[in-house]
Protein backbone atom coordinates (compact mmCIF):
# COMPACT_ATOMS: atom_id res chain seq x y z
CA UNK A 1 0.00 0.00 0.00
CA UNK A 2 2.39 2.25 1.18
CA UNK A 3 3.80 2.12 -3.03
CA UNK A 4 -0.02 3.49 -3.74
CA UNK A 5 1.24 6.67 -2.42
CA UNK A 6 4.27 6.94 -4.07
CA UNK A 7 2.40 6.12 -7.30
CA UNK A 8 0.03 9.26 -6.71
CA UNK A 9 2.59 11.53 -6.44
CA UNK A 10 4.33 10.28 -9.58
CA UNK A 11 0.87 10.98 -11.28
CA UNK A 12 0.12 14.48 -9.81
CA UNK A 13 3.85 15.59 -10.85
CA UNK A 14 2.82 14.27 -14.38
CA UNK A 15 -0.46 16.43 -14.39
CA UNK A 16 0.75 19.68 -12.79
CA UNK A 17 2.93 21.14 -15.43
CA UNK A 18 0.09 20.26 -18.20
CA UNK A 19 -2.60 22.38 -15.66
CA UNK A 20 -0.35 24.98 -15.13
CA UNK A 21 0.00 25.64 -18.54
CA UNK A 22 -3.72 25.42 -19.17
CA UNK A 23 -4.42 28.24 -16.50
CA UNK A 24 -1.26 30.46 -17.81
CA UNK A 25 -3.09 29.63 -21.59
CA UNK A 26 -6.58 30.60 -20.06
CA UNK A 27 -5.56 33.99 -18.27
CA UNK A 28 -3.54 34.79 -21.19
CA UNK A 29 -6.58 34.45 -23.29
CA UNK A 30 -4.77 31.83 -25.39
CA UNK A 31 -6.23 28.92 -26.84
CA UNK A 32 -5.62 25.71 -23.68
CA UNK A 33 -2.91 23.37 -24.52
CA UNK A 34 -3.57 19.64 -24.19
CA UNK A 35 -2.93 18.83 -20.42
CA UNK A 36 -0.76 16.19 -21.92
CA UNK A 37 1.40 18.59 -23.88
CA UNK A 38 4.15 18.59 -21.77
CA UNK A 39 4.45 14.91 -21.85
CA UNK A 40 4.12 15.18 -25.43
CA UNK A 41 6.87 17.25 -25.44
CA UNK A 42 9.01 14.60 -23.10
CA UNK A 43 8.59 11.86 -25.30
CA UNK A 44 9.86 13.88 -28.54
CA UNK A 45 12.79 14.80 -26.19
CA UNK A 46 13.14 11.66 -25.43
CA UNK A 47 13.30 10.45 -29.42
CA UNK A 48 16.26 12.45 -29.43
CA UNK A 49 19.91 11.54 -28.80
CA UNK A 50 21.91 13.80 -26.66
CA UNK A 51 24.84 15.47 -27.78
CA UNK A 52 27.93 16.44 -25.74
CA UNK A 53 30.58 19.32 -26.48
CA UNK A 54 34.12 17.85 -26.90
CA UNK A 55 35.03 20.21 -24.17
CA UNK A 56 33.04 18.93 -21.31
CA UNK A 57 33.93 15.70 -18.54
CA UNK A 58 31.69 12.97 -17.77
CA UNK A 59 30.32 15.31 -14.70
CA UNK A 60 27.96 16.90 -17.51
CA UNK A 61 26.80 13.42 -18.62
CA UNK A 62 26.11 12.04 -15.09
CA UNK A 63 24.60 15.47 -13.82
CA UNK A 64 21.17 14.83 -15.10
CA UNK A 65 20.77 11.53 -13.68
CA UNK A 66 22.02 12.08 -10.60
CA UNK A 67 19.51 14.85 -10.06
CA UNK A 68 16.92 12.77 -11.33
CA UNK A 69 17.75 10.13 -9.14
CA UNK A 70 18.38 12.27 -6.15
CA UNK A 71 14.57 13.76 -6.74
CA UNK A 72 13.27 10.28 -7.45
CA UNK A 73 15.17 8.75 -3.79
CA UNK A 74 13.27 12.30 -1.92
CA UNK A 75 10.11 11.03 -2.64
CA UNK A 76 10.60 7.87 -0.85
CA UNK A 77 10.61 9.57 2.61
CA UNK A 78 6.87 11.25 1.48
CA UNK A 79 4.01 9.67 1.72
CA UNK A 80 -0.24 10.60 0.95
CA UNK A 81 -2.19 11.48 3.83
CA UNK A 82 -2.12 8.80 6.96
CA UNK A 83 0.05 6.24 5.09
CA UNK A 84 3.84 5.21 6.22
CA UNK A 85 6.36 5.93 3.92
CA UNK A 86 8.90 3.59 2.20
CA UNK A 87 12.33 5.00 4.09
CA UNK A 88 11.69 6.74 7.59
CA UNK A 89 13.94 6.87 10.77
CA UNK A 90 14.69 10.13 13.21
CA UNK A 91 15.82 13.15 11.64
CA UNK A 92 15.39 12.00 7.99
CA UNK A 93 14.06 15.51 7.04
CA UNK A 94 18.04 16.26 6.69
CA UNK A 95 18.60 13.48 4.29
CA UNK A 96 15.25 14.54 2.50
CA UNK A 97 16.48 18.45 2.27
CA UNK A 98 20.25 17.18 1.30
CA UNK A 99 19.31 14.82 -0.85
CA UNK A 100 17.59 17.47 -3.10
CA UNK A 101 20.36 19.75 -2.26
CA UNK A 102 22.94 16.95 -4.33
CA UNK A 103 21.08 17.26 -7.43
CA UNK A 104 20.83 20.65 -7.17
CA UNK A 105 24.85 20.84 -6.57
CA UNK A 106 25.85 18.25 -9.55
CA UNK A 107 23.57 20.59 -11.69
CA UNK A 108 25.36 23.62 -10.35
CA UNK A 109 28.80 21.64 -11.22
CA UNK A 110 27.52 20.30 -14.72
CA UNK A 111 26.94 23.76 -15.84
CA UNK A 112 30.47 25.08 -14.25
CA UNK A 113 31.90 22.19 -16.58
CA UNK A 114 30.70 23.18 -19.43
CA UNK A 115 32.82 26.43 -19.70
CA UNK A 116 30.40 28.36 -20.75
CA UNK A 117 30.46 32.22 -19.27
CA UNK A 118 26.27 32.14 -19.20
CA UNK A 119 25.94 29.08 -17.07
CA UNK A 120 28.56 29.85 -14.78
CA UNK A 121 26.89 32.50 -13.96
CA UNK A 122 23.33 30.80 -13.68
CA UNK A 123 24.81 28.15 -12.07
CA UNK A 124 26.21 30.99 -9.41
CA UNK A 125 22.46 32.34 -8.53
CA UNK A 126 21.24 29.19 -8.17
CA UNK A 127 23.64 28.77 -5.98
CA UNK A 128 22.99 31.42 -3.94
CA UNK A 129 19.22 31.40 -4.16
CA UNK A 130 19.23 27.94 -2.91
CA UNK A 131 21.57 28.82 -0.14
CA UNK A 132 18.94 31.82 0.85
CA UNK A 133 16.10 29.79 0.82
CA UNK A 134 17.33 27.02 2.70
CA UNK A 135 16.73 28.22 6.22
CA UNK A 136 13.31 28.57 5.29
CA UNK A 137 12.58 24.69 4.89
CA UNK A 138 14.46 24.11 8.08
CA UNK A 139 13.07 26.80 10.77
CA UNK A 140 9.65 25.48 9.63
CA UNK A 141 10.30 21.87 9.87
CA UNK A 142 11.88 22.71 13.58
CA UNK A 143 8.38 24.26 14.38
CA UNK A 144 7.21 21.46 13.32
CA UNK A 145 9.15 19.35 15.52
CA UNK A 146 9.06 21.44 18.38
CA UNK A 147 5.21 21.10 18.07
CA UNK A 148 4.58 17.52 18.07
CA UNK A 149 8.08 15.97 20.02
CA UNK A 150 8.78 14.21 16.78
CA UNK A 151 11.93 14.23 14.58
CA UNK A 152 11.10 12.06 11.66
CA UNK A 153 8.34 13.17 8.47
CA UNK A 154 5.82 10.23 9.33
CA UNK A 155 5.41 11.15 12.68
CA UNK A 156 5.49 15.02 12.30
CA UNK A 157 2.71 15.04 10.09
CA UNK A 158 0.60 12.30 11.45
CA UNK A 159 0.75 13.80 14.83
CA UNK A 160 0.70 17.01 14.26
CA UNK A 161 -3.98 17.58 14.04
CA UNK A 162 -3.73 16.11 17.33
CA UNK A 163 -2.76 18.29 20.05
CA UNK A 164 -4.60 21.50 19.06
CA UNK A 165 -6.07 23.54 16.63
CA UNK A 166 -3.27 26.01 16.41
CA UNK A 167 -1.89 23.59 14.23
CA UNK A 168 -3.69 24.78 11.44
CA UNK A 169 -1.97 28.25 12.11
CA UNK A 170 1.13 26.83 11.63
CA UNK A 171 -0.27 24.78 8.66
CA UNK A 172 -1.15 27.83 7.23
CA UNK A 173 2.64 29.81 7.56
CA UNK A 174 4.27 26.83 6.54
CA UNK A 175 2.13 26.05 3.49
CA UNK A 176 2.85 30.16 2.42
CA UNK A 177 6.53 29.88 2.98
CA UNK A 178 6.78 26.06 1.13
CA UNK A 179 5.10 27.55 -1.85
CA UNK A 180 7.02 30.54 -2.15
CA UNK A 181 10.39 27.95 -1.41
CA UNK A 182 9.20 25.52 -4.50
CA UNK A 183 8.87 28.52 -6.98
CA UNK A 184 12.29 29.73 -5.65
CA UNK A 185 13.92 26.06 -6.05
CA UNK A 186 11.97 25.38 -9.28
CA UNK A 187 13.21 28.91 -10.84
CA UNK A 188 9.42 30.04 -11.22
CA UNK A 189 8.19 33.54 -11.66
CA UNK A 190 9.07 36.15 -8.94
CA UNK A 191 12.86 34.62 -8.61
CA UNK A 192 12.99 33.61 -12.55
CA UNK A 193 11.19 33.78 -15.57
CA UNK A 194 10.72 30.50 -17.43
CA UNK A 195 9.71 31.88 -20.50
CA UNK A 196 12.50 34.54 -20.44
CA UNK A 197 15.00 34.22 -23.71
CA UNK A 198 17.73 37.02 -22.42
CA UNK A 199 20.50 34.84 -21.23
CA UNK A 200 21.83 37.51 -18.65
CA UNK A 201 18.29 37.33 -17.10
CA UNK A 202 18.23 34.17 -16.46
CA UNK A 203 18.84 31.39 -13.83
CA UNK A 204 17.66 27.96 -13.85
CA UNK A 205 17.47 28.21 -18.12
CA UNK A 206 20.51 29.52 -18.49
CA UNK A 207 22.25 26.51 -16.39
CA UNK A 208 20.86 23.85 -18.74
CA UNK A 209 21.46 25.86 -22.06
CA UNK A 210 23.92 23.24 -23.11
CA UNK A 211 21.92 19.84 -22.44
CA UNK A 212 19.64 18.67 -25.21
CA UNK A 213 17.40 15.39 -26.17
CA UNK A 214 17.55 12.49 -23.50
CA UNK A 215 19.40 14.66 -20.99
CA UNK A 216 17.21 17.99 -21.29
CA UNK A 217 13.93 15.47 -20.92
CA UNK A 218 15.46 14.00 -17.79
CA UNK A 219 15.86 17.54 -16.25
CA UNK A 220 12.19 18.46 -17.17
CA UNK A 221 10.90 15.00 -15.61
CA UNK A 222 13.00 16.13 -12.03
CA UNK A 223 11.55 19.69 -11.82
CA UNK A 224 8.24 18.11 -12.14
CA UNK A 225 8.86 15.53 -9.27
CA UNK A 226 10.12 18.88 -7.21
CA UNK A 227 6.94 20.89 -7.95
CA UNK A 228 5.16 17.37 -6.77
CA UNK A 229 6.95 16.44 -3.38
CA UNK A 230 6.46 20.35 -2.49
CA UNK A 231 2.48 20.34 -3.36
CA UNK A 232 2.60 16.75 -1.40
CA UNK A 233 4.22 18.40 1.97
CA UNK A 234 2.17 20.96 1.72
CA UNK A 235 -1.26 19.15 1.18
CA UNK A 236 0.22 17.08 4.54
CA UNK A 237 -0.34 19.85 6.47
CA UNK A 238 -3.94 20.07 4.89
CA UNK A 239 -5.50 16.38 4.60
CA UNK A 240 -7.39 15.07 7.74
CA UNK A 241 -5.85 11.62 8.58
CA UNK A 242 -8.56 10.41 10.45
CA UNK A 243 -10.38 9.57 7.35
CA UNK A 244 -10.76 6.91 5.10
CA UNK A 245 -7.81 6.75 3.12
CA UNK A 246 -9.45 6.52 -0.38
CA UNK A 247 -11.18 10.05 0.60
CA UNK A 248 -7.31 11.40 1.08
CA UNK A 249 -6.30 10.36 -2.08
CA UNK A 250 -8.82 12.51 -3.65
CA UNK A 251 -7.72 15.15 -1.63
CA UNK A 252 -4.56 14.83 -2.01
CA UNK A 253 -5.15 14.93 -6.13
CA UNK A 254 -7.25 18.13 -5.47
CA UNK A 255 -4.97 19.86 -3.83
CA UNK A 256 -2.26 19.50 -5.86
CA UNK A 257 -4.17 20.50 -8.55
CA UNK A 258 -5.43 23.15 -7.49
CA UNK A 259 -1.60 24.00 -6.03
CA UNK A 260 -0.76 23.91 -10.31
CA UNK A 261 -3.68 26.43 -10.84
CA UNK A 262 -1.95 28.69 -7.82
CA UNK A 263 1.06 28.35 -9.67
CA UNK A 264 -0.36 28.89 -12.91
CA UNK A 265 -2.30 32.26 -11.45
CA UNK A 266 0.65 33.50 -9.50
CA UNK A 267 2.67 32.87 -12.71
CA UNK A 268 0.32 35.09 -14.75
CA UNK A 269 -0.66 38.08 -12.24
CA UNK A 270 3.08 38.50 -11.00
CA UNK A 271 6.08 40.09 -12.45
CA UNK A 272 9.85 38.98 -12.07
CA UNK A 273 11.86 40.37 -9.35
CA UNK A 274 14.75 42.89 -10.41
CA UNK A 275 17.38 40.32 -10.03
CA UNK A 276 19.20 42.60 -7.45
CA UNK A 277 16.12 42.42 -5.50
CA UNK A 278 15.67 38.21 -5.57
CA UNK A 279 17.75 38.03 -2.62
CA UNK A 280 15.84 39.97 0.10
CA UNK A 281 13.15 38.71 -1.51
CA UNK A 282 13.84 35.07 -0.67
CA UNK A 283 15.20 36.12 2.93
CA UNK A 284 11.93 36.87 3.68
CA UNK A 285 10.64 33.57 3.30
CA UNK A 286 12.80 32.69 6.58
CA UNK A 287 12.18 35.70 8.35
CA UNK A 288 8.47 34.41 8.21
CA UNK A 289 9.41 31.10 8.61
CA UNK A 290 11.20 32.63 12.71
CA UNK A 291 8.11 34.29 13.18
CA UNK A 292 6.09 31.34 12.65
CA UNK A 293 8.63 29.20 14.62
CA UNK A 294 8.29 32.22 17.82
CA UNK A 295 4.94 31.55 17.69
CA UNK A 296 4.84 27.72 18.21
CA UNK A 297 7.35 28.15 20.82
CA UNK A 298 4.67 29.71 22.71
CA UNK A 299 1.38 27.94 21.44
CA UNK A 300 3.18 24.79 22.47
CA UNK A 301 4.10 26.46 25.82
CA UNK A 302 8.28 25.70 25.54
CA UNK A 303 8.51 29.05 26.47
CA UNK A 304 5.74 30.16 28.37
CA UNK A 305 4.64 34.00 28.13
CA UNK A 306 1.36 35.11 30.22
CA UNK B 1 -7.80 33.80 18.14
CA UNK B 2 -5.47 37.04 19.59
CA UNK B 3 -2.65 34.82 18.69
CA UNK B 4 -3.38 34.78 15.24
CA UNK B 5 -3.66 38.33 15.17
CA UNK B 6 -0.64 39.20 16.79
CA UNK B 7 1.52 36.82 14.81
CA UNK B 8 -0.25 38.54 11.67
CA UNK B 9 0.90 41.82 13.30
CA UNK B 10 4.10 40.52 13.61
CA UNK B 11 4.58 39.83 9.58
CA UNK B 12 3.51 43.20 8.83
CA UNK B 13 6.88 44.30 10.46
CA UNK B 14 8.63 41.94 8.12
CA UNK B 15 6.61 43.22 5.47
CA UNK B 16 7.49 46.94 6.51
CA UNK B 17 10.89 46.42 5.78
CA UNK B 18 11.05 44.36 2.41
CA UNK B 19 8.55 47.17 0.90
CA UNK B 20 10.22 49.66 -0.73
CA UNK B 21 6.64 51.59 -2.90
CA UNK B 22 5.62 54.24 -0.59
CA UNK B 23 2.10 53.20 -1.37
CA UNK B 24 2.48 49.79 0.02
CA UNK B 25 3.25 51.76 3.65
CA UNK B 26 -0.08 53.28 3.65
CA UNK B 27 -1.76 49.93 3.14
CA UNK B 28 0.24 48.16 5.79
CA UNK B 29 -0.79 51.36 8.07
CA UNK B 30 -4.58 50.18 7.25
CA UNK B 31 -3.94 46.08 7.59
CA UNK B 32 -2.35 47.04 10.88
CA UNK B 33 -5.05 49.19 12.11
CA UNK B 34 -7.49 46.37 10.79
CA UNK B 35 -5.43 43.57 12.82
CA UNK B 36 -5.34 46.18 16.11
CA UNK B 37 -9.08 46.78 16.21
CA UNK B 38 -9.28 42.84 16.02
CA UNK B 39 -6.88 41.96 18.96
CA UNK B 40 -8.72 44.53 20.53
CA UNK B 41 -12.04 43.00 19.78
CA UNK B 42 -11.34 39.82 21.16
CA UNK B 43 -9.04 40.76 24.00
CA UNK B 44 -11.01 43.39 25.89
CA UNK B 45 -14.54 42.00 25.99
CA UNK B 46 -14.52 41.93 29.58
CA UNK B 47 -14.60 46.03 30.23
CA UNK B 48 -17.54 48.08 30.23
CA UNK B 49 -19.93 47.63 26.92
CA UNK B 50 -19.99 51.52 26.21
CA UNK B 51 -16.20 51.58 26.94
CA UNK B 52 -15.77 48.93 24.66
CA UNK B 53 -17.94 50.39 21.66
CA UNK B 54 -16.09 53.64 22.22
CA UNK B 55 -12.36 52.05 22.31
CA UNK B 56 -13.05 49.83 19.13
CA UNK B 57 -14.50 52.85 16.91
CA UNK B 58 -11.93 55.27 18.41
CA UNK B 59 -9.08 52.59 16.75
CA UNK B 60 -10.80 51.67 13.38
CA UNK B 61 -11.76 55.01 12.68
CA UNK B 62 -8.70 56.55 13.53
CA UNK B 63 -5.86 54.18 12.73
CA UNK B 64 -7.49 52.23 9.89
CA UNK B 65 -9.54 55.04 7.95
CA UNK B 66 -8.35 58.23 8.68
CA UNK B 67 -4.50 58.02 9.11
CA UNK B 68 -4.05 56.28 5.84
CA UNK B 69 -6.38 57.94 4.27
CA UNK B 70 -4.66 61.38 5.14
CA UNK B 71 -0.99 60.00 4.36
CA UNK B 72 -2.39 58.74 0.97
CA UNK B 73 -3.73 62.09 0.54
CA UNK B 74 -0.28 63.80 1.96
CA UNK B 75 1.21 61.27 -0.86
CA UNK B 76 -0.72 62.37 -3.44
CA UNK B 77 -0.52 66.23 -3.17
CA UNK B 78 3.10 65.92 -2.95
CA UNK B 79 3.57 63.70 -5.62
CA UNK B 80 6.32 61.60 -4.10
CA UNK B 81 8.71 58.85 -6.03
CA UNK B 82 6.87 55.62 -5.77
CA UNK B 83 10.60 53.98 -5.00
CA UNK B 84 11.83 54.60 -1.29
CA UNK B 85 15.60 55.11 -0.87
CA UNK B 86 16.98 54.20 2.06
CA UNK B 87 20.65 54.29 3.59
CA UNK B 88 20.84 50.58 4.51
CA UNK B 89 19.64 47.98 1.76
CA UNK B 90 16.71 46.02 2.05
CA UNK B 91 18.48 42.79 2.51
CA UNK B 92 20.25 43.96 6.26
CA UNK B 93 16.55 45.51 7.00
CA UNK B 94 14.79 41.82 6.93
CA UNK B 95 17.80 40.45 8.92
CA UNK B 96 17.19 43.42 11.55
CA UNK B 97 13.59 42.92 11.72
CA UNK B 98 14.01 39.34 12.59
CA UNK B 99 16.86 40.14 15.37
CA UNK B 100 14.03 42.73 16.85
CA UNK B 101 11.57 39.93 17.39
CA UNK B 102 14.19 37.72 19.03
CA UNK B 103 15.47 40.05 21.19
CA UNK B 104 11.92 41.54 22.07
CA UNK B 105 10.86 37.75 22.64
CA UNK B 106 13.86 36.92 24.85
CA UNK B 107 13.56 40.26 26.65
CA UNK B 108 9.57 38.97 27.42
CA UNK B 109 10.18 35.58 28.15
CA UNK B 110 13.07 36.63 30.84
CA UNK B 111 9.92 38.79 32.46
CA UNK B 112 8.00 37.01 34.56
CA UNK B 113 5.92 39.55 35.46
CA UNK B 114 2.14 38.75 36.41
CA UNK B 115 1.00 41.99 36.08
CA UNK B 116 2.39 42.18 31.94
CA UNK B 117 0.88 39.98 29.39
CA UNK B 118 3.87 38.96 27.25
CA UNK B 119 2.53 38.28 24.22
CA UNK B 120 1.40 41.40 23.63
CA UNK B 121 4.58 43.08 25.14
CA UNK B 122 7.34 40.65 22.58
CA UNK B 123 5.12 42.53 19.20
CA UNK B 124 5.13 45.66 21.11
CA UNK B 125 8.35 46.05 22.20
CA UNK B 126 9.54 45.04 18.71
CA UNK B 127 7.34 47.01 17.07
CA UNK B 128 8.49 50.33 18.86
CA UNK B 129 12.22 49.33 18.20
CA UNK B 130 11.34 48.42 14.50
CA UNK B 131 9.91 52.22 14.26
CA UNK B 132 12.94 53.72 15.64
CA UNK B 133 14.97 51.93 12.83
CA UNK B 134 12.58 52.64 10.14
CA UNK B 135 12.62 56.14 10.97
CA UNK B 136 16.59 56.37 10.95
CA UNK B 137 16.93 54.48 7.87
CA UNK B 138 14.76 56.62 5.27
CA UNK B 139 15.60 59.50 3.50
CA UNK B 140 12.54 60.76 3.40
CA UNK B 141 9.91 62.41 5.76
CA UNK B 142 7.12 60.90 4.36
CA UNK B 143 8.60 57.64 5.83
CA UNK B 144 9.30 59.43 9.12
CA UNK B 145 5.90 59.86 9.78
CA UNK B 146 5.10 56.23 8.88
CA UNK B 147 7.48 55.53 11.50
CA UNK B 148 6.30 57.01 13.97
CA UNK B 149 2.88 55.73 13.55
CA UNK B 150 4.55 52.14 13.95
CA UNK B 151 6.05 53.04 17.07
CA UNK B 152 2.25 54.45 18.13
CA UNK B 153 0.99 50.90 17.01
CA UNK B 154 3.29 49.60 19.02
CA UNK B 155 3.03 51.70 22.00
CA UNK B 156 -0.99 50.87 21.77
CA UNK B 157 -0.10 47.73 21.89
CA UNK B 158 2.10 48.21 25.12
CA UNK B 159 -1.12 49.99 27.07
CA UNK B 160 -3.08 46.38 26.40
CA UNK B 161 -0.06 44.67 27.44
CA UNK B 162 -0.11 46.66 30.76
CA UNK B 163 -3.80 45.21 31.81
CA UNK B 164 -7.15 45.71 30.29
CA UNK B 165 -8.28 48.35 32.98
CA UNK B 166 -6.13 51.20 31.51
CA UNK B 167 -5.76 51.40 28.14
CA UNK B 168 -8.66 53.70 27.10
CA UNK B 169 -7.17 56.55 29.16
CA UNK B 170 -3.14 55.68 27.38
CA UNK B 171 -4.46 55.36 24.22
CA UNK B 172 -6.66 58.17 24.66
CA UNK B 173 -3.26 60.56 25.50
CA UNK B 174 -0.95 59.01 22.98
CA UNK B 175 -3.42 58.88 20.25
CA UNK B 176 -4.41 62.71 20.47
CA UNK B 177 -0.81 63.10 20.53
CA UNK B 178 -0.23 61.16 17.37
CA UNK B 179 -3.35 62.62 15.44
CA UNK B 180 -1.59 66.22 16.36
CA UNK B 181 1.77 65.24 15.23
CA UNK B 182 0.92 63.72 12.09
CA UNK B 183 -1.25 66.55 11.00
CA UNK B 184 1.11 68.75 11.70
CA UNK B 185 3.75 66.64 9.69
CA UNK B 186 1.49 66.29 7.16
CA UNK B 187 1.62 70.67 6.94
CA UNK B 188 5.04 70.17 7.26
CA UNK B 189 5.73 67.74 4.66
CA UNK B 190 3.56 69.91 2.22
CA UNK B 191 5.53 73.09 2.96
CA UNK B 192 9.11 71.12 2.68
CA UNK B 193 7.20 70.04 -0.93
CA UNK B 194 6.59 73.31 -1.79
CA UNK B 195 9.54 74.70 -1.21
CA UNK B 196 12.01 72.22 -2.67
CA UNK B 197 9.78 70.34 -4.80
CA UNK B 198 10.93 66.88 -2.77
CA UNK B 199 10.13 65.48 0.17
CA UNK B 200 13.86 64.33 1.25
CA UNK B 201 15.23 65.61 4.51
CA UNK B 202 18.91 66.36 2.94
CA UNK B 203 17.60 69.34 1.73
CA UNK B 204 16.74 71.20 5.26
CA UNK B 205 20.79 72.08 5.49
CA UNK B 206 20.27 74.34 2.97
CA UNK B 207 17.46 76.46 5.07
CA UNK B 208 18.80 79.90 5.65
CA UNK B 209 17.41 83.11 7.52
Amino acid sequence: MEVLSIFLILLTALLIPGITGMTKAKIAGRKMPSVFQPIKDIIRLFKKGAIYSTSTSFIYKVAPLVYLSSVSVSILFLSVGSKISLISFHGDFLLFAYLLAIGKFFMIISAMDTGSSFEGMGANREALYSMLVEPAFFIIIASLALFTDYTSLNELFSNMHISSNFSYVIGIAASYVLLNTAMTENSRMPVDDPKTHLELTMIHEVMILDNSGFDLAIIHISSWLKFSIYGTLISKFIIVTTLPFYIQAVYFIIIQMILAIVIGFLESFRARNKMEKNPQWIIMLSAIAIVAFLSTLIISQKIILN
Amino acid sequence: MIDIFIILYSMTLIYFALAERVSKYVILLFIQGVLLFCVLFFSLYKIEIFDFIFILLETILVKAIILPWFMNKVRRQNQLKRENDTYIPVFYSIIIVVICLLVSFFLSSKLQDTQIHSKYFTVAFASVIFGIYFIIIHRNIFSHVVGYLIIENGIFLISLALGSKMPMMVNLAVLLDVLMGVLVLGIFVNRIGNTFESVEIGHLTQLKD
